[in-house]
């Protein structure tokens, strides 16, 4: 179990990279995908990260989430340094506190909604209660009550990327990791996807950090960071209160 | 993950491609089907020995022999064995080196000095003629004697107690009386031949009908006591008594005793052995044979994991994203792992579990078929025999192989990295 030393006196923020460095070797040719980045994300955060495809931002996001090791440099969770967490400490971080939203959809098809909904929770071993409640309330809200016990395959692409949701949902996180989730969606089906993400971020107070290349998506964030050859190029904060 | 959900999981996935599963499955149905037949014939005939076997009992006994290195089989083979010189008396420790019999004081010479032994008797040499009720049919008599220690079991009666009993076969004892109860305590006259040609007969007291078996199928049985009279009124009187073999019986079945005799025996030149050193041998070469047998069950089981191996390789490559989202989602390698033994193992569960199941319905109706063929030549023989302690052995074997078949995808599977798994195409 991760659990959280809170009795730091220094203000933290929630996720932290500093002098955060990629690089990725092949074929004896070094390719720097990301370079010195430093960044902070508040809690309840909602932001964006965006830039052309190489420009680094699915990289920062996979190192950010625990799901790739920094060649330089370090992401700070609570400010604690992840780096020194052992596999297994990493491996519940992600699955207690990290909730994930890609473009593809990764559901099994053949499984109930039910079903792809409560991995996170069985991978736990989480107990057939906190299964019940949890579940329940995930997939309520993502408005497929209905749908719990339909076949994953039968459900539409705005359907199954909020199944998708109610998957990140299940186990309480604190950040939502959402890497193109609009991405294989028409535009009316994505603006529902991102409405029932930015209420999330909203009522139930989780640290969004979305990768997208859409400038659309981006725009409805708090805070848009863009990145370009492996840098931060621009962080900005939308004002107005949300 | 629970270990409960691990193996449903397991189960579930395995079920995805029904069809690759019950073909990977049927090779291990081929494997274990054959090692539970080859291993039903090997305890069958195991059984049936034992049973054939096990009715003479004597746990204190030990049959001694004189020693002879003479070359049994092999490139030796028909080598004439070298005479040695002696002295030619032939005395009570000092035996004739140029034969394998001995005279009764040079028995009592090599065995009464050994701590625990109670006596030492001497195989007679008997032949018995014929065997007859009062004024009944007289039947042809195959003599033999049972030393003190030794005993047959017996269908009906008792077993020798003394002189002048007679223990006969069943065989025998069915013809004389279907209610072979009915014998138990009649006189039965026995007649053997003396050297001049008479017959000489004896009256018997018939204790006991013994049970089937090799040596008791054909024989009856009297006492050493008896045993000596008939001996002494057939050997030829101008030459001194010579016996093949004896028999030391102990004080007890001490173990460490019997051990102890044994060894000094054989430093003075004998072949000792008790009845179970001669079972064992027989159940030995049976287990040889068996053993032989299952190899070929095995190869059989060594080609199916290949297919084991085939599967999970194939199961990985299409689960590549399915195991990066698991990973994505927190799930150890551990666990991944244990995801792609258990399909492993379950597949090799299911194999075996049929191919016992249907090993154990074709020998049952080998036996029936069987047994009406050849049951006058072999009573109380079964080819195949199953038991719940070698089908569990099979089954785990089975699995054991399974889950060796399935660590090197496995291993695969735990070690992809989420990230390119999540991206595969």
């Amino acid at each position: 179990m991760y659990s959280l030393r809170t009795a730091s006196l220094r203000l933290t923020f929630m996720l932290e990279t500093r002098d955060l460095s990629k690089t990725y070797h092949s074929d004896g040719v070094d390719y720097e995908a990301l370079k010195n980045v430093d960044l902070s994300i508040s809690r309840s955060d909602c932001l964006a990260i965006v830039g052309k495809s190489g420009s680094g931002k699915s990289t920062l996001m996979h190192l950010l989430a625990c799901l790739d090791m920094p060649t330089n440099g370090g992401v700070y969770f609570d400010g604690r340094d992840v780096s020194l967490l052992t596999e297994r400490a990493k491996n519940s971080l992600r699955n207690e506190k990290f909730g994930f939203v890609f473009q593809q959809f990764f559901l099994n098809g053949r499984d109930t909604v039910f079903e792809n909904v409560v991995l996170p929770l069985r991978i736990r071993g989480a107990s057939a209660a906190e299964i019940d409640t949890n579940v329940g309330n995930a997939i309520n809200a993502v408005g497929l009550t209905d749908k719990k016990f339909k076949k994953a395959k039968d459900l539409s692409g705005g359907e199954k990327q909020r199944v998708c949701i109610a998957r990140a949902l299940v186990s309480d996180p604190e950040v939502i990791f959402a890497d193109e989730p609009t991405g294989n969606l028409d535009s009316v089906t994505g603006a529902a996807v991102e409405e029932t993400l930015f209420n999330l971020n909203r009522e139930k107070g989780i640290t969004l950090v979305v990768v997208t290349h859409d400038s659309d998506l981006a725009s409805k964030c708090d805070r848009v960071i863009e990145m370009k050859d492996g840098r931060i190029v621009s962080d900005t904060a939308r004002l107005e209160a949300k | 993950m629970k270990t409960w959900d691990l193996i449903k999981t397991s189960n579930r996935n395995l079920f995805r491609n029904k069809l690759r599963t019950f073909l990977t499955v049927m090779a291990i149905f081929v494997g274990s089907f054959t090692l539970t037949m080859t291993n039903g014939l090997g305890d069958g005939m195991r059984d049936y020995v034992e049973s054939q076997v096990k009715n003479i009992e004597g746990d204190r006994v030990i049959i001694v022999r004189k020693k002879v290195d003479r070359p049994v089989g092999g490139p030796r083979a028909g080598t004439p064995a070298e005479y040695k010189e002696n002295n030619g008396e032939d005395g009570d420790a000092d035996f004739d080196p140029n034969s394998v019999l001995m005279t009764e004081p040079q028995m009592e010479t090599a065995a009464h000095d050994i701590a625990g032994v109670k006596s030492v008797t001497p195989r007679y040499n008997i032949k018995g003629e014929y065997i007859a009720l009062d004024v009944g049919k007289k039947y042809q008599l195959d003599l033999g004697m049972l030393s003190e220690g030794i005993n047959a079991k017996t269908e009906a009666g008792r077993p020798l107690s003394g002189d002048g009993q007679i223990i006969i076969p069943i065989g025998l004892a069915r013809t004389m009386d279907a209610e072979i109860a009915n014998l138990i305590g009649k006189t039965a006259t026995v007649g053997y031949k003396l050297p001049d040609g008479k017959i000489k007969t004896v009256a018997l007291e018939i204790v006991g009908v013994a049970t089937k078996g090799f040596m008791t199928n054909y024989a009856s049985f009297v006492s050493a006591g008896t045993a000596k009279q008939v001996h002494e009124d057939q050997r030829p009187k101008d030459l001194p008594d010579r016996f093949i073999a004896f028999t030391v019986q102990m004080n007890s079945n001490d173990a460490a005793a019997i051990e102890n005799a044994k060894s000094k025996l054989a430093a003075r030149g004998f072949e000792a052995d008790t009845i179970a050193d001669n079972d064992k041998r027989t159940y030995d070469a049976i287990g040889i044979f068996k053993t032989g047998m299952n190899l070929f069950a095995f190869v059989a089981l060594l080609a199916a994991s290949f297919g084991i191996i085939n599967t999970l390789v194939i199961a990985v490559m299409e689960r590549t994203k399915e195991i990066g989202l698991q990973k994505a989602l927190g799930m150890g390698r551990g666990k991944i792992f244990a995801i792609f033994s258990l399909e492993s193992v379950l597949i090799g569960f299911w194999g075996a579990l049929l191919g016992s199941l249907g090993g154990i319905a074709v020998g049952l109706i080998a036996n029936k078929v069987l047994i009406a063929v050849y049951a006058s030549s072999f009573e109380g023989f079964s080819l195949f025999a199953f038991k719940p302690l070698s089908i569990a052995l099979v089954m785990l074997l089975v699995c054991g192989i399974a889950f060796v078949a399935g660590v090197m995808p496995a291993i695969r599977a735990s070690r992809l990295n989420p990230i390119d798994s999540l991206r595969y195409e």
